[in-house]
């Protein structure tokens, strides 16, 4: 026991000390910034458009997380049932928006849905509204729905709870009214993580604000701070940029907060449901029309926008038609040309320690939180989530860059204060949905708590792991910002290679370097997936899961 | 069956801890030999100064190879950032300690009228900056490349366009596109021109809101946008339209009357350099003949009149925004802007 309480403050002091060098430090030196020029400050807050900027933040940011996180958990369920046919390529096909780089979305959408784009050229149908606020939410759902979608699909996977959804079937409840009152309820805990993650992911979102937003005059908080930015040699915009940001962070913090407080703790069974008898794996009709209507949401979402990338990297200036006749490699050769090897070897190991590091950061709070109760630490590592990349930069730089500026360790560190929720939401979510009883039985079998937890809890995890480690590899070879500013005569990424592509307007050589990076992940990630047994895991779930993936068939 | 999942477990766990060791000992690795070799070429190398830039990669490779077969002694250590970027490591390296660059070299003279404002900049004039004009130089800066802007429009179109007033006629209502100038320094610097222009002002960008038209994100979507046929006409930088009209892309240039508006990009030597001899020699060859020449190899127009730089076709007009007039009233002006283009 006392040993028990020892590990207790361990993992709680090892967190908080986390907590205050990588995220508290440089945020307390952003503050810095605006108390040493209050009146630059205050200007920010005064100034015009300050509250529409706000109003637009807040607007675009809630419809988008409404529109995300009920899709991508419909999304869950559905290809969670073993009888959808094509189920395995269905599960990947969703999870290909999160493969397209961010700074390319908003171009890739305009031209397969705008004026003069694919859906126009065939058709004479554009998208209405594609360029403003119902463009940012509509594409911002689609490329977060992926989100949800995994941490919903993790939950389910670590566990369901078909005895009980069976019962109330059998007591006369119609399949809607179990989704409503029973299958949801279940899912508290990863619907409120996907929806914090969704949430703050939109809220600080810049690339498609600017790329959607900007043609209606929509201006955002962050397509607000990149303009001051822009005009920063001015001392006062500078500050203004970083009280913006920081006003971001307040926002974040005032809704994440009573949010965390009221999904905090699953309304979880008392006991586990057995594992209920196998169903039949024959697609029935149900299954086979949800199949076909799965494949258009992927065809409309996924294939057309990445078609229109890979077209454009393919042709060889923009308007020029891109039939096979035209097609050519010359974009490639610019994309592949100057610094891109040393930048792509940079990015690559970034990544691959990110997501290890984060990962393991985020299990340590799971770890703390397990052992107390409060919503505070899920929070507090959500907050440097919601900052720009330009602005935490800046403050990283300030916290640590007389020490370590110029280094890769500076990026990394940007990084793992960044994306320390990616690691943590997805396994405080599905850990909330294990039943401890198997570990209570682990323990009195003569388990240590390490052994216990290794060989009953990690197992079930490890769809979460996997998952969350992928998102932040992700997030991390996409990332443009951060690095940009902090990167020194070694430390070169990838973006410092797209983001010169981009300045010199080669929509041509962006499209090929994206298609490039987009290959490049699918070829690391699949056999990652492999190789941790993740089909394993999700097979062995299968079962559990099924009862409720027939009734949600029914109402869909 | 059990006993075989078991053995499986274990040696997934360790097969993953190695993994995790493995990296991190590279990661760590890796960071470290950063740093060293950082601090070797400092010890090594005879003098190396640290250029900040916002200019784009091909060119500053091609001055800085240039430079170093003339000046093996210095060498060249580019940050590289977008200008936010830049601006955002710039005020950050003031509050830990003063600027970390000995040459600054950006992309539009405000941003460095900003820098100069602050005190960042020496005074110092290039012997070579006396070839250039008056108006692409200040006491502590000088133009060591411009940008024109020009119109773009679709191959075709009828009537084709010849003046900036034609972004304003009805004959293109709906099809005009103009960069914001909110995230291009090139727009800020044609908002710098037409406001302060007699005969346009702010009501020039009025009459084209009320003509339909569209602000896009930069000078850049301009080009992709007309490309598409989504614009019919639109204002944008001239190389860049150049190279696209080259590549194939449905484009053609005007160079637009009373002209094209020229934006300079400046180059200085910063106050507080520690090498201020190197980074003096490096303004110096940047503005000299050769280094001109580097400038206009890799497509982008140079300042030194005399330096072939991109086509113009004969009789083109330039003109240029009034720099140290629009310093001082470019807040109110681009409020006014946003007043008019906002929702």
């Amino acid at each position: 026991m006392a040993a028990q309480r020892r590990w207790r403050v361990i993992t709680l002091v090892a967190v908080l000390a986390l907590v205050a060098a990588v995220i508290g430090w440089p945020l307390v030196k952003l503050v810095d910034v605006l108390v040493s020029d209050p009146a630059g400050a205050s200007a920010a807050v005064t100034s015009p458009g300050f509250g529409q900027a706000v109003a637009h933040t807040l607007e675009t940011a809630v419809a988008t997380t409404l529109l995300a996180v009920p899709a991508g958990a419909l999304l869950a369920l559905l290809t969670a049932r073993p009888a959808l046919p094509g189920r395995r390529a269905l599960r990947a096909a969703i999870l290909l928006p999160l493969l397209v780089p961010p700074f390319v979305l908003g171009y890739s959408w305009t031209q397969a849905y705008g004026t003069a784009g694919f859906s126009d050229q065939l058709l004479g149908v554009t998208m209405p509204g594609l360029l403003g606020p119902v463009g940012i939410v509509v594409v911002g759902a689609v490329t977060l729905a992926p989100l949800s979608y995994f941490i919903v699909g993790a939950g389910l996977a670590a566990r369901a709870e078909p005895d009980l959804e069976r019962a109330a079937r059998v007591f006369g409840a119609s399949a809607l009214t179990t989704l409503r009152t029973v299958t949801v309820p279940l899912l508290r805990a990863p619907l409120g993580a996907a929806s914090a993650l969704v949430f703050v992911s939109a809220l600080e979102a810049f690339a498609l604000p600017a790329a959607l937003g900007t043609p209606a005059g929509y201006d955002t908080m962050t397509t607000r701070i990149y303009g001051d930015l822009a005009l920063a040699s001015d001392p006062a915009l500078f500050t203004q940029a970083i009280a913006l940001a920081l006003a971001l962070v307040v926002l974040a913090a005032f809704v994440m907060w009573p949010a965390d407080r009221m999904f905090k703790g699953s309304r979880r069974p008392t006991r586990a449901g057995s594992e209920g008898p196998v169903a039949s794996h024959r697609p029935t009709a149900g299954a086979r029309v949800s199949a076909a209507l799965l494949w258009c949401y992927v065809a409309v979402v996924v294939a057309l926008p990445l078609a229109a990338l890979l077209l454009a990297a393919l042709t060889p200036a923009v308007g020029v038609s891109p039939s096979p006749a035209n097609w050519t490699l010359r974009n490639f050769d610019a994309a592949l040309s100057g610094h891109t090897f040393g930048a792509l070897r940079h990015s690559l190991m970034l990544a691959i320690v990110a997501a290890i590091l984060v990962v393991a950061m985020g299990f340590l709070v799971v770890l703390a939180e397990r052992r107390r109760r409060g919503a505070g630490l899920g929070t507090a590592v959500t907050l440097a989530y919601a900052l720009p990349g330009s602005a935490l930069a800046v403050g990283v730089l300030l916290a640590y860059g007389r020490h370590i500026g110029g280094t890769l360790a500076i990026i990394l560190l940007a990084y793992v204060a960044k994306l320390w929720p990616l690691g943590h939401r997805p396994l405080a979510a599905v850990v909330d949905r294990l039943d401890r009883d198997h570990e209570r039985a682990a323990r009195a079998s003569g388990a240590t708590p390490l052994g216990a937890w290794i060989t009953v809890v990690l197992p079930r995890l490890a769809p979460a792991l996997c998952g969350a480690a992928l998102l932040v590899f992700l997030t991390v070879v996409h990332e443009l910002t951060m690095s940009s500013l902090l990167y020194g005569p070694s430390s070169q990424t990838l973006a410092v290679v797209v983001l010169n592509a981009q300045q010199l307007g080669d929509v041509g050589a962006t499209a090929a370097l994206s298609a490039l990076m987009t290959a490049l992940v699918l070829l690391l990630a699949t056999p990652l997936f492999a190789w941790f047994g993740l089909r394993r895991a999700r097979a062995r779930s299968d079962v559990t899961v099924r009862i409720a993936q027939r009734e949600l068939a029914d109402v869909v | 069956m059990a006993r075989f999942v078991g053995r499986r477990r274990v040696g997934l766990r360790l097969a993953i801890g190695v993994a995790v060791a493995a990296l991190l000992a590279t990661g760590c690795a890796s960071g470290g030999n950063a740093t060293t070799a950082a601090n070797a070429t400092d010890a090594s190398a005879p003098i190396t100064i640290t250029l900040y830039t916002s200019i784009s990669q091909p060119t500053i490779d091609s001055v800085i190879s240039a430079f170093d077969t003339l000046h093996p002694d210095i060498k060249v250590s580019v940050f590289r950032a977008p200008t936010g970027s830049l601006n955002a490591r710039i005020a950050t390296d003031q509050r830990t300690g003063g600027v970390r660059a000995d040459v600054l070299w950006v992309s539009d003279p405000l941003t460095m009228h900003g820098y100069d404002s602050q005190g960042l900049l020496k005074k110092y004039t290039a012997p070579s900056a006396k070839a250039l004009p008056a108006q692409y130089r200040t006491p502590s800066f000088a133009g060591a490349g411009l940008l024109y802007l020009v119109l773009i429009y679709r191959k075709g179109l009828t009537p084709a366009p010849t003046s900036w007033n034609d972004l304003t006629n009805p004959a293109f209502h709906g099809a005009v596109a103009v960069p914001d100038p909110g995230f291009a320094g090139s727009a800020m610097g044609a908002l710098g021109y037409f406001g302060e222009q007699k005969g346009f002002g702010l009501d020039f960008y009025k009459k084209l809101k009320a003509n339909g038209g569209v602000q896009v994100k930069s000078p850049e979507d301009v080009i992709t946008g007309v490309a598409q046929g989504k614009y019919k006409l639109g204002m944008t930088i001239a190389d860049s339209a150049i190279a696209a009209a080259k590549k194939g892309s449905p484009v053609e240039v005007a160079w637009p009357m009373p002209g094209a508006i020229a934006i300079y990009s400046p180059i200085g030597v910063t106050a507080k350099s520690k090498h201020v001899s190197a980074a003096e020699t490096f303004e110096d060859f940047v503005l000299s003949k050769p280094g001109q020449q580097a400038i206009a190899k890799t497509g982008r127009q140079p300042s030194l009149p005399g330096v072939p730089g991109i086509d113009k076709p004969a009789g083109a007009t330039i003109v240029s925004p009034d720099w140290p007039a629009f310093f001082g009233d470019k807040a109110s002006l681009l409020a006014g802007y946003q007043k008019i283009f906002g929702s």
